[in-house]
């Protein structure tokens, strides 16, 4: 089971504080138990109300983010993020879901997470995904990638124009081998860069306007993707 | 004479000004739309031949979405075979000799057909004449033939137009003859009931949808004909009236009616607002009670007997884990499946073949595709090629299998990466196929390439097909 995105981050003197906000007991337990000592959790929240008020009032530098969530107006991750925009300097999202729509995953990553992780991750590759989005990186697992370049396309921009929209040659080919499972080091020797310019490319990916979140006077009047009307009546469970 | 295998079928087409009848008279006959309908015009002025034979074409003749579901259902039209008969249709054995001309094939109607609607074609002719005894004539062939009974039910309207034109060549006989008939009050009558027609033509199967859906663009045509149709009624009602009675009394009673309707629309309206609204509610509650149902029978079907299975089982943990990769990957692909997407296309099959590894080895084999296509005979050697190297990888790796497939432009790429310990290609016994001939030398024979690169850290199948030229590879979406 090794997934993990290159070799762990360096880690902190102090310990990571993190918030988890995912509204099943079982699992924010399991979380817990299984992230190392250098994490502290200081906070926990099971709905999009008690997440933004947690958040603003813990102020940690990485929330482990449920991309489906009850409560507030039904947009779930993406709601918190947005609730918490005043915040986003400070605070990195990292989202977790078991979600396999590209519509889930996209949408929060534009609300502003810094990266996205399956649920059937281990405890040793989420404490590394941790530091790493606590470092300031982006956490790309094959997946996401898959779905950024379905997004974009798998063509190079070279037109002027529309490079605003697209990712540039390397980027994609870092996205590429992100999505056939390399991890950051193993990407850095595939391209002969170091793993600094790798985080780069990937920080760059989610910086490109597609994947931008919304302006803050945009944030609260957007409205959620179309779900189809079954994952819609689906999700309270999930 | 053309084959009739040559020409479209006679419908009605969508390009319409007001019943399509024209435009699809032209894309059968191969005419130009603007001379038939300059022609139908004319044919109009002539004794109102034209205007006949419209009414008749459009009763009698299907939109093409008719067409396609009356022919959906039994291979030949037994009346009209041109009509609704599709050509692919017109080769095989219907029960009337095809002709390509309008509806002057059938053993019955070719009589009526003559009589009534000759004048059309040509317009030299005396309109009105009205059929000749071909009616009764014809009706015992149709007692006969096999599919009296179907058409019996089948085709009321045909029998009604049928019924009506007669009644008009009666009339016009009977005035000929100098029998005094009441014009006066069957004209107006006529007008009712066309107007009542031209408004109840707005629930013709086509039409319902667009009535519904407020977006149609159609919409105003649609309330235009309302209007049209209203209009007629009340025209003819006004005649109707005003025959027994000075203007000022029917423009009395008019206002009174209107008044009157007025008043019962508004004591009314509330009542059918709300049990319009009811009606959705209830419908949307059915549909919405409906899909909760076939969610538990899901659930009840996958998620119930996984979890009792995982419970007998708790012991074996490789049993518990592989039954919930299993049960996960069953509910996702339920969950999060594409429906507009095509099955059997080459993301799923590498999915499934990915499944299948991880059911029989136990080890994760996550699929990441970007871009699809369809299945081509090097599409098949390349899933197998894939499967061969994801077997290879789930068992000699050890961990979890990355499989990374990309379309691009018609050019296939899969990529199978595992973290095991690593082999050399070189150190493989000869008489070892797995590697060799499974991958390298499959994807050699179908004009693709593959290449392994084994390193301590892991080991990645690169796997090439390039675009084929009659390739149909949709790309990206």
């Amino acid at each position: 089971m090794n997934n993990v995105q290159g070799t762990a981050g360096i880690r902190p003197a102090q310990p990571v504080r993190v918030v988890i906000v995912d509204d099943h007991a079982i699992f924010r337990s399991g979380l817990k138990a299984d992230l190392d000592q250098s994490i502290l959790v200081v906070g926990e929240a099971a709905t999009v109300e008690q997440a933004i008020a947690v958040i603003a009032q813990e102020r940690p530098e990485v929330v482990l983010l449920d991309v489906h969530l009850p409560g507030g107006l039904g947009g779930g991750g993406r709601e918190v993020i947005a609730g918490s925009v005043a915040l986003l300097g400070t605070t990195k999202f990292l989202a977790l879901s078991v979600s396999d729509a590209a519509e889930d995953v996209v949408s929060v990553i534009r609300a502003g997470a810094r990266g996205y992780v399956t649920k059937t991750i281990s405890g040793a590759e989420i404490t590394d995904a941790v530091f790493r989005v606590a470092g300031g990186d982006a956490v790309f697992s094959p997946r996401l990638a898959g779905f950024v370049l379905d997004a974009f396309g798998t063509a190079p921009a070279d037109i002027a124009d529309d490079e605003l929209d697209r990712l540039s040659a390397r980027e994609l080919e870092v996205m590429r081998l992100i999505a056939r499972g390399y991890s950051y080091k193993e990407v850095a020797k595939e391209l002969f860069i170091s793993i600094k310019t790798v985080e780069t490319h990937v920080s760059a990916v989610l910086r490109t306007p597609a994947l931008q979140p919304a302006r803050a006077d945009q944030v609260g009047r957007r409205t959620p993707p179309p779900l189809a009307p079954k994952m819609r009546y689906h999700f309270w469970w999930l | 004479m053309i084959p009739a295998l040559t020409r479209p079928p006679l419908v009605r087409s969508s390009d319409r000004v007001i019943a399509g009848v024209c435009a699809g008279l032209a894309a059968h006959l191969g005419w130009p739309v603007k001379s038939v309908r300059i022609g139908m015009a004319f044919a109009t002025l002539v004794g109102g031949a034209g205007f006949a034979f419209y009414a008749w074409l459009w009763i009698m003749v299907p939109t093409a979405d008719e067409s396609a579901r009356r022919n959906a259902r039994r291979p030949a039209s037994p009346i009209a075979p041109a009509v609704s008969l599709d050509p692919a249709f017109s080769a095989g054995p219907p029960p009337v000799p095809t002709s390509p001309g309008l509806p002057a094939a059938g053993p019955w109607w070719g009589n009526p057909d003559a009589g009534a609607f000759a004048p059309g074609f040509a317009p030299s002719g005396v309109s009105g004449g009205g059929p000749p005894a071909g009616y009764p004539a014809g009706y015992p062939a149709a007692v006969r033939s096999p599919w009296f009974r179907v058409r019996r039910t089948r085709y009321g309207k045909e029998m009604l137009l049928g019924a009506g034109l007669l009644l008009v060549a009666g009339i016009m006989i009977a005035r000929l003859l100098g029998v005094d008939v009441p014009l006066g009050t069957l004209i107006p009558a006529a007008a009712v009931l066309s107007g009542a027609a031209i408004a109840w033509m707005q629930l013709d199967e086509t039409r319902r949808a667009g009535l519904v859906d407020k977006t149609k663009a159609d919409q105003a045509g649609g309330w235009a004909r309302l209007a049209a149709g209203l209009a007629l009624v009340v025209a003819g009602v006004l005649v109707m009236v005003s025959g027994s009675g000075s203007w000022e009394q029917t423009w009395l009673a008019l206002l009174a009616s209107v008044a009157v309707l007025g008043g019962v629309v508004l004591v009314l309206l509330p009542w059918a607002l709300k049990f319009w609204r009811d009606l959705e509610t209830e419908r949307a509650g059915r549909i919405r009670e409906t899909e909760r149902a076939e969610i538990a029978a899901h659930l009840h079907d996958s998620v119930l007997q996984t979890l009792a299975l995982i419970q007998r089982r708790a012991g074996n943990e490789h049993d518990v884990l592989r039954l919930a990769r299993a049960q996960e990957r069953e509910l996702r692909s339920w969950l999060f499946q594409d429906p507009g997407k095509e099955a059997g296309q080459l993301s799923a099959r590498i999915k499934a073949a990915a499944a299948e590894v991880e059911d029989s080895l136990g080890n994760a084999v996550e699929v990441v595709s970007v871009g699809d296509t369809a299945m081509t005979e090097s599409h098949e050697a390349l899933l197998q090629a894939s499967r061969e190297a994801m077997l290879n990888a789930s068992r000699h790796g050890g961990g979890t299998v990355s499989v990374y497939l990309e379309v691009s432009d018609g050019r296939t790429e899969i990529f199978i990466k595992d973290r095991g310990p690593g082999f050399d290609l070189q150190d493989v016994p000869e008489d070892r196929l797995g590697v060799r001939e499974s991958i390298i030398g499959r994807m050699k024979r179908h004009g693709g390439s593959a290449s392994i690169t084994s390193t301590p850290d892991g080991t990645e199948v690169r796997l090439g097909m390039p675009a084929l030229q009659t390739d149909n590879a949709e790309g990206k979406s």
